[in-house]
């Protein structure tokens, strides 16, 4: 075999992989193809080929989304759907939660690796499905099927589809399990399971379904949508093969993902600057005292983020999180198949926006992903039911450390503060029609993002595990759950400030209708230190902010008396007060005794980071935003130096000439409370070698140097400490 | 191949290009004269003459001046070789308590300053806020952004690293 030919078809599939990784290395080229020889003989074909199989995908993704009952997959379109070769790389893929088009690459090469062929076969109408995160994929209720494609029984590639579940019968109700703290809690596992063959599910396992989980119908239809999805691209590529013939697509699917590994590389060099860039997030989350949560390790628990990317000279982004935690005891564990997936989905929203988007693009990057830390636990049994806690803020260091090299390029149109980790709410209990039921509410997926360089951020419009990030509709929402909206407001405040601030969030107040028994958990807090950042003087968004709950409140008799009614929190968080009730304020992850009702229960979502110096911002523009309830008049006043007055018929306008003397004021009172780096370092140095810090503080940095001699070399060598240093045991 | 004028970059670095042109610029291919476009724009802001060899935040560039190649802030304060990390010659205000918080996040809730604390790094001349972290205390100043020059003067933009002033070739 010549390096330029094809893997020979007559080889053992796990041959094949090997052969193909092998090909990589010793060409630098996916597959051995050193030359777009196709697309240089005809590019019009070459190139109309690759929209139809785009719109094969995008297609299917559409058909599956009507058959879904879950309005997480129809409203919010928490679907992805792809096309891999016989090895399972992407070649092809629709829009939605991208992540996956990679964790179901992952899905596919273990099944090849673990000798899938020989038992339990791989045949044509075969379906399997995973969910276990250590095989491929982020977390349990992310279910993905892929059925091989044949032709002239020879298998020439896949057809992959993934939904989020909304329930996946966890400890508690949903699928963003918080209280797993092994994956025995995390609900319904699936192990690269055949679930059917000859194009159907099998009856017993659509029975384990049933049988295992709260709401059965939202797993059961996604799957009966994903299997269709998966016959109507298996269809789709069968009819392109009648076109352009079976060598033809052998050759023309790794022609793509090669160009699409060389386009990520020309990309990185056209947009970026070499060089080293580093960052950091960390994670505070708390749940000593929290009923349901076992004393396995730390109740309470600090994480640092560290992470450095360099881009090198050949335009290849290595990305290394040396120096962060140990996995743990609780649910944000992450695999490496979900740290890759962070990966591509960050890629295919910052860079790859022309040309073909398919694995080649995560080819061209190289991650480092320490043994034993939550990135890559040592240990197949941590849960990682909500692993986008530690993996939103990660990624969001990348976007920032991208950014920065955009920025340094001019591209300043491409730089974006980032993602955010946002909170999600599940319920379960008694539906509002009297029946068991479970539910993740996903308008999550409208969170506020970072702002760019140019302007403000999305306000209520943005995540990053879904780029179409949709809140859906609260009718539909209201359908599906024993609550009715009484309110959704835009969250004041809640994005970073800066000269651009971040998006902001929003704010849902529910009250409980038709239940006796309502169970509402959270999950995914940072609520004692940001998780996001700000960039080039703009500040983080707010930590994640307490849930506010009343219990049989007097709502009723305040209608009958034609009294107002809350509608939020307000700007000053005491809206609620109105009502008598038994007030609940809780931090963290929201595990108490079920509601019924007649209960009120809010619950918000995070803002992004700001860009710039605050006192840099338009006062105009501020105007606008406190008159829309963005930003509150007194913060207006005291973060930014804007003053800001109401005018007639409710419309706020900015005092230019009291801005520009109060800016003058806080510029010189910044100057005249600002010391030297130098002078603080010295201080800060002896607190350092003192070990005068918060428990859960001495815990971290002691878990970072247990891990890495790097993060401890470069700690001691900064505070001027002996090589040797270490930080005490928490007491 | 696609290119815009000094002055569209300038408005689109500025923030004042019409939202409808940055929204196509942002669609369509990118030019490939942007970065010599974006130091010709930002030269042109800057009040000093020192050339500008990279821009490495909103307000502070390396550039060559008369020292050598120093970080610089907009207003031309020096923050020394630019090889150094800029932040250890900036002045620095720590938020570390909820009343220091609190100024900046007047109405939401706030972090436990005993594990989370905010770094403002400050222009010591002009006042201007360049870059601020959240970060656990104790967490050493990050270096944020070391650039390969060399490389992607010589090899990205095909033409040689002007040599610094007052360093032999």
């Amino acid at each position: 075999m010549t390096i330029h030919d094809p893997i020979k078809v007559d080889m053992p599939l796990r041959d094949r992989l090997l052969a193909s990784e092998r090909l990589m290395e010793e060409t630098g080229c996916y597959d051995g193809i050193t030359e777009l020889r196709l697309r240089r003989q005809d590019p019009l074909k070459y190139e109309t080929l690759h929209t139809k199989l785009r719109a094969t995908c995008v297609s299917a993704r559409e058909m599956a989304r009507r058959i879904s009952a879950s309005p997480g997959v129809r409203e919010v379109g928490e679907m992805v759907v792809a096309i891999y070769t016989p090895e399972g790389d992407a070649v092809a893929l629709s829009n939605g939660i991208m992540v996956h088009v990679h964790t179901m690459s992952r899905f596919i090469k273990w099944m090849i690796n673990n000798g899938y062929e020989e038992n339990p076969g791989i045949n044509d109408g075969d379906i399997f499905a995973n969910n276990d995160a250590f095989i491929g994929t982020v977390q349990v209720p992310d279910v993905m099927d892929v059925m091989p494609i044949y032709w002239e029984g020879e298998l020439v590639g896949w057809a992959g589809a993934v939904c989020h579940e909304l329930e996946s019968g966890g400890i508690t109700p949903g699928g963003d399990v918080c209280l797993a703290q092994e994956r025995f809690t995390e609900g319904l596992f699936v192990c690269a399971e055949k679930i059917g063959t000859n194009d159907e599910i099998r009856r017993d396992y659509v029975i384990r379904c049933e049988r295992n989980l709260r709401m059965p119908i939202y797993w059961v239809l996604d799957e009966q949508a994903k299997v269709a999805s998966c016959i109507e691209m298996r269809e789709g590529v069968k009819n392109i093969i009648r076109d352009v013939g079976i060598d033809y697509w052998k050759r023309v699917m790794k022609e793509f993902i090669e160009e699409g590994r060389r386009g990520q590389l020309a990309r990185t060099r056209q947009l970026t600057v070499p060089g080293i860039y580093r960052g950091h997030t960390f994670y505070g989350h708390v749940t000593e005292g929290k009923q349901g949560f076992q004393p396995l390790g730390p109740m309470d628990w600090l994480y640092n983020i560290p992470l450095e990317l360099e881009i090198t000279r050949d335009g290849k982004m290595k990305l290394d999180y040396e120096g962060t935690q140990p996995w743990g005891y609780h649910s944000m564990n992450c695999t490496p198949a979900g740290m890759d997936g962070g990966m591509f989905v960050t890629l295919t929203q910052h860079m790859n926006f022309e040309g073909l988007v398919n694995d080649g693009a995560w080819m061209a990057t190289e991650l480092n992903l320490p043994h034993g830390t939550w990135t890559n636990p040592d240990n197949e049994m941590v849960a990682t039911a909500t692993s986008w806690a530690l993996l939103l803020p990660s990624y969001g260091v990348f976007q920032r450390l991208l950014s920065r090299s955009f920025l340094a390029r001019g591209f300043v149109e491409e730089v974006f503060v980032g993602q955010v980790n946002s909170p999600m709410i599940e319920m379960g209990g008694t539906s509002q029609y009297g029946t068991p039921f479970g539910m993740a509410h996903f308008e999550c997926a409208a969170a506020g993002s970072g702002a760019l360089a140019i302007k403000d951020g999305l306000d209520t419009a943005y995540v990053g595990w879904n780029p179409e990030s949709d809140m859906g509709n609260i009718e539909i929402w209201e359908q599906n759950m024993p609550m009715v909206y009484i309110g959704r407001q835009i969250l004041s405040d809640s994005g970073g400030a800066g000269k651009y601030r971040g998006g902001c969030s929003f704010i849902s107040t529910w009250l409980l209708n038709k239940t006796d028994h309502l169970r509402l958990v959270t999950s995914e807090h940072s609520s004692r230190v940001f998780d996001n950042g700000g960039m080039c003087g703009g500040y983080p968004a707010p930590t994640c902010q307490q849930h506010r709950a009343v219990r049989e409140p007097n709502l009723a008799e305040r209608i009958e008396a034609r009294l107002p009614l809350p509608h939020g929190i307000g700007h000053d968080r005491r809206e609620l007060e109105l009502l008598e009730g038994e007030h609940v304020l809780v931090e963290g992850p929201y595990i108490e005794k079920p509601h019924a009702e007649g209960d009120i229960f809010t619950h918000s979502y995070n803002g992004g980071g700001g860009f710039g110096d605050v006192l840099e911002r338009d006062p105009v523009k501020t105007a606008e935003d406190v008159e829309n309830g963005f930003i509150t008049e007194g913060a207006a006043r005291s973060v930014y130096g804007i003053v800001v007055a109401e005018g007639d018929e409710g419309r706020w306008h900015a005092d230019l000439e009291a801005t520009a003397k109060l800016r003058a004021d806080k510029r010189a009172e910044r100057l005249s409370r600002a010391r030297p780096v130098s002078e603080w370092m010295a201080d800060e140095a002896r607190r350092v070698a003192a070990r005068d810090f918060a428990p859960e503080v001495r815990l971290m940095y002691r878990e970072a140097m247990r891990l890495s001699e790097k993060f401890r070399a470069e700690f001691a060598e900064f505070w001027g400490l002996p090589a040797d240093f270490e930080m005490e045991s928490a007491k | 191949m696609t290119s815009y004028s000094k002055e569209v970059i300038a408005d689109l670095i500025e923030g004042n290009l019409p939202w409808h042109d940055t929204r196509r610029i942002m669609s369509a291919y990118k030019d490939d004269d942007r970065f010599d476009k974006a130091i010709a724009a930002l030269q042109d802001r800057v009040e000093w003459d020192a050339p500008i060899i990279l821009p490495v935040s909103s307000h502070l560039f390396i550039a060559d001046t008369a020292k050598g190649r120093h970080t610089l802030c907009e207003c031309g304060h020096d923050f020394g070789h630019w090889t150094k990390n800029w932040k250890l010659s900036a002045a620095v205000l720590i938020r570390d308590s909820d009343e220091l918080l609190a100024e900046i996040y007047p109405t939401a809730d706030l972090p436990d300053p005993r594990w989370m604390e905010l770094r403002e790094f400050i222009c010591p001349t002009c006042g201007h806020l360049h870059e601020v972290e959240a970060c656990a205390p104790g967490y050493p100043v990050v270096h944020d952004f070391q650039p390969d020059l060399e490389g992607f003067y010589e090899d990205w933009l095909g033409r040689a690293l002007p040599p610094e002033p007052g360093v032999a070739a």
